[in-house]
């Protein structure tokens, strides 16, 4: 089920509010683990049972780690397993086909492939199962004895299927422990309907757009231009969004999930890009990927090579395909050159150059990300610089930027603090309490996007491939 | 709990705005989305839109197939936003809003100026349209004695350029049309309406609201069709407009919910005066005949368009009083409803078909009626689209 859908807005969110709140405490893990697998059920009703067995073997498998408590080398063996068999699912159903087509195409033999669709979900919640497991075998975090709080924690619908990607160790106290009030709910629905206009408001609508501009063949180096815009602001507005949504519904059951996007798109550098962009996943990188590998303690040249490998392994969580490797890699070595070269100059440089360079970089990734290949996204990044290009601009171009002159506007300002630092000079501050025009404001932005959310038949899930 | 409460609004309000608000949005929006579920859960299904003009989704049956594959979700969503309470004021407000924000078209129709919506280019389907122009073309092959004609009908689009709103650059129709012109003629006859509709594009050719042209644009049409026809040895039958209705409001609105509140005037046209050609219609699968092509009850009804033949059937046969006529078979779509009434008072006998609802055996169907000429008529969007052509056209049928 997506957030962004009318059965979850006014059917399974209202229902599960209630059940929630008029259930005793003891048993609201187990609420929300019910209503997590209905949830995911809805959407993928036979991968739930993969989904299932993911959990009991990694709860079993945190049992055994703690069994061995003490014993290094057991537990070494037992963490092993775990991190391999969890792997390998995600292996299977996420890289089976990409790896059999290239092992056929580099021997030329003939292995059939089969396509399998790929569990929704199946990178976050993996991720977040893996980072039980490590903390458990580092000592970090206490096992957990009680399955159903394991299960909740997993399946957890806010942010199980699009994160962000809650490590267990930032939920611990909350499983057992935490509260929910009215103003932390408060501050859930603002969240929720902020993502929710995100997504439905600006992502649905600005990707219409892109999805217009590239169709067009033969298409202007304009019309490029905005394709390749209008899709830097549909991910954005589209992830980000979803986290927004994510975080609130967290909160109004109580939990605290971390901060996944923080403005990306005013950068300085690609380095803080990557600070601000999908932070759960780039922590989760640093913490159980690069560090382990040694990090930044080591020598230049092993160094290099350990953000190579965390790059790698980026662009393909986020899809099985070359281009997504190309993209992982393009990161990893544009971050090697800001590390080792351009870095210091970047700093000094006007705020202003540093944003238009890596929003350059950025939008220039992003064409690889969106493309259905390689090929497709070298020509479509041909064009963006005038090669095989109709003209410089046309009709065309103009129109769509025309036609949605409002749309942009909100899509650029909405990329700065500026309407969070307007509403806080308009609507509230240390000594305001303007409740009724902030819940009319709110209350407003939630019908529209209800409005466009009924009305609009483009309403695309994009992270199918994660 | 006190305490508590105190050190989290030190914590948090710094950022976010302070409790009242939140605890006024918090009910605010719980009841809201309560509010909005009852109602949902109330509000009494309908089986069809008259703004939308279409059948809105009913609730789907349930069983375990259908949820394993995860139709049964799919049409739960659908259901429930076609029955979604005050839909219909929604898509307004959604059109509205869209227009301010600067959209100019809304789900593939233009709001153009002077009150025209005006549906976008369809962009071919390559595949079904390449086995439909090798089917006409074999179709042609195996009856060198028939004469066959086709009339690909431009629309608005096309044709009333300076109407589409600023910037709109549509895809090139005249293109596509031409490239079909290439493949087809020879073996066919290509009456040509694309020089006749421009050259009237100043006058009332296509309706404001609706995606057909109007009886005027197909007035026009057939004074071309009428040589290409070899009907010009007959003496010319005069027709005459009647107007049959001045408050029509086409699907073209509904489909875009674009309101402008054009009221749109329909004209029939019938025989002037002194000519005695009689004709009965008889619509064979609705085992229905009537002595006339308009059907004026549908004035009364959802789409007033249908005054024309009654819409659309799988087929209708028409035989006149004519007996130096020919006898034509009609395959067409929409547009030839009210193109129709033109064509009749010159042939003995005209057969309509209608490919997407005609499952009969061409074959027979011609051979029975000694059909002599076959006219193909179709507006250039619906010719795009069609994937039904090359069934009835090839013999398997």
């Amino acid at each position: 089920m997506l957030f962004s859908s009318v059965v979850f807005l006014f059917t399974f969110l209202p229902l599960t509010i209630l059940l929630y709140y008029v259930t005793p405490r003891k048993a609201k893990n187990a609420v929300l683990l019910v209503v997590s697998l209905i949830f995911y059920a809805w959407g993928e009703p036979v991968y739930i049972f993969l989904m299932i067995l993911s959990i009991l073997f990694n709860y079993f498998s945190g049992i055994d780690l703690a069994r061995n408590e003490g014993r290094k080398e057991e537990q070494r063996k037992s963490l092993t397993i775990t991190v391999v068999v969890n792997l390998l699912i995600l292996g299977f159903f996420k890289y089976y086909g990409f790896l059999i087509e290239n092992i056929n195409a580099a021997l030329s033999v003939q292995i059939p492939v089969r396509n399998l669709e790929l569990p929704i979900g199946i990178s976050f919640y993996t991720f977040q199962a893996l980072s039980y497991i490590i903390d458990v075998y580092r000592g970090k975090v206490n096992v957990l004895v009680n399955p159903i709080d394991f299960g909740a924690y997993v399946t957890m619908f806010p942010q199980l299927i699009a994160g962000p990607i809650v490590r267990y160790a930032d939920v611990e106290e909350q499983l057992r422990s935490r509260r929910e009030n009215i103003y932390k709910f408060g501050q859930g629905a603002r969240l929720f309907i902020v993502g929710l206009a995100k997504k439905v408001l600006l992502a649905n609508t600005i990707g219409a757009v892109y999805t217009e501009a590239a169709a067009q063949a033969p298409a202007s180096v304009l019309t490029a231009w905005i394709g390749c815009a209008a899709y830097t602001f549909q991910i954005y507005y589209d992830f980000s969004g979803y986290s927004d949504m994510a975080i609130g519904l967290g909160k109004m059951f109580g939990f605290e999930f971390p901060q996944n996007f923080r403005y990306p798109y005013i950068a300085r550098s690609v380095t803080d890009f990557w600070r601000r962009w999908h932070i759960s996943l780039g922590n989760w990188f640093r913490e159980y990927v690069y560090i382990p590998l040694g990090g930044n303690r080591v020598s230049v040249l092993r160094h290099i090579m350990n953000l190579m490998i965390v790059w790698l392994l980026t662009g393909l969580w986020h899809g099985a395909s070359w281009n997504f490797v190309v993209w992982g890699l393009y990161y990893g070595v544009i971050l090697i050159i800001e590390k080792y070269v351009t870095g210091r100059l970047l700093a000094k440089l006007p705020e202003v150059i540093g944003v238009l360079y890596c929003m350059f970089l950025v939008m220039i990734g992003w064409v690889l990300f969106a493309s259905p290949g390689l090929k497709e996204a070298f020509v479509y990044l041909g064009r963006m610089f005038g090669a095989g290009a109709s003209s410089i601009f046309d009709r065309h171009a103009l129109y769509l930027i025309k036609s949605n002159w409002m749309l942009w506007i909100f899509l650029v300002v909405g990329c700065t603090p500026v309407m969070h630092r307007l509403g806080r000079v308009l609507l509230w501050d240390e000594e305001r309490e303007a409740s009724a025009p902030v819940a009319i404001l709110y209350l407003g932005m939630f019908f529209i996007s209800v409005v466009y959310l009924v009305t609009e038949t483009y309403n695309p899930f994009l992270y199918f491939r994660f | 709990m006190a305490a508590g409460k105190k050190k989290e609004r030190k914590k948090i309000g710094k950022y976010i705005p302070i409790k009242g608000a939140q605890a006024v949005l918090a009910a605010a929006f719980f009841f809201t989305l309560l509010f909005i579920s009852v109602g949902n859960l109330l509000h009494k299904d309908r089986e069809f839109s008259s703004q939308e003009k279409r059948v809105l989704a009913q609730r789907p049956e349930m069983s375990l197939s259908k949820i394993t594959s995860g139709r049964f979700m799919r049409q739960y969503e659908e259901y429930i936003s076609d029955q979604f309470p005050g839909r219909e004021l929604l898509l307004q407000i959604k059109t509205f809003a869209d227009s301010i924000s600067g959209k100019t078209k809304e789900n593939g129709v233009f709001n153009g100026r002077d009150d025209y919506l005006m549906a976008d280019a369809a962009a071919p389907d390559e595949e079904a349209l390449s086995e439909n122009l090798s089917a006409m073309l074999d179709f042609k092959a195996g009856r060198e004695d028939i004469q066959m004609h086709m009339m690909l009908v431009p629309n608005a689009v096309s044709v009333m350029r300076s109407k589409l709103p600023l910037f709109a650059a549509p895809a090139d129709q005249r293109e596509m049309i031409q490239e079909v012109r290439n493949r087809l003629e020879g073996p066919y006859d290509w009456i040509d309406v694309e020089k006749t509709m421009t050259e009237h594009r100043e006058e009332e050719i296509y309706y404001r609201t609706d995606h057909h042209w109007t009886t005027l644009g197909a007035y026009y049409a057939f004074q071309d069709a009428r040589e290409k026809l070899g009907l010009t040895n007959m003496e010319e039958i005069k027709m005459k407009p009647y107007g049959a209705s001045n408050h029509f409001t086409g699907t073209l609105s509904a489909m875009s919910g674009y309101q402008t509140g054009y009221k749109e005037a329909i004209f029939i046209y019938l025989p002037d005066g002194d000519t005695n050609v009689r004709w009965v219609v008889n619509y064979v699968e609705e085992q229905k005949k009537s002595a006339s092509l308009y059907d004026s009850a549908s004035l009364n009804g959802e789409d007033q368009y249908n005054v024309f033949m009654g819409g659309n059937h799988a087929i209708v046969d028409i035989k006149t009083t004519r007996s130096d006529g020919g006898r034509l078979l009609v395959i067409k779509d929409s547009y030839a409803n009210c193109f129709i009434p033109f064509l009749v008072p010159y042939y003995k006998e005209v057969v309509v078909v209608d490919p997407r609802y005609y499952y009969g055996d061409l074959d027979q169907l011609m051979a029975d009626n000694k059909i002599d000429s076959v006219l193909f008529l179709y507006n250039a969007n619906s010719f795009f689209e069609d994937r039904m052509l090359y069934g009835i056209l090839s013999d398997e049928s």
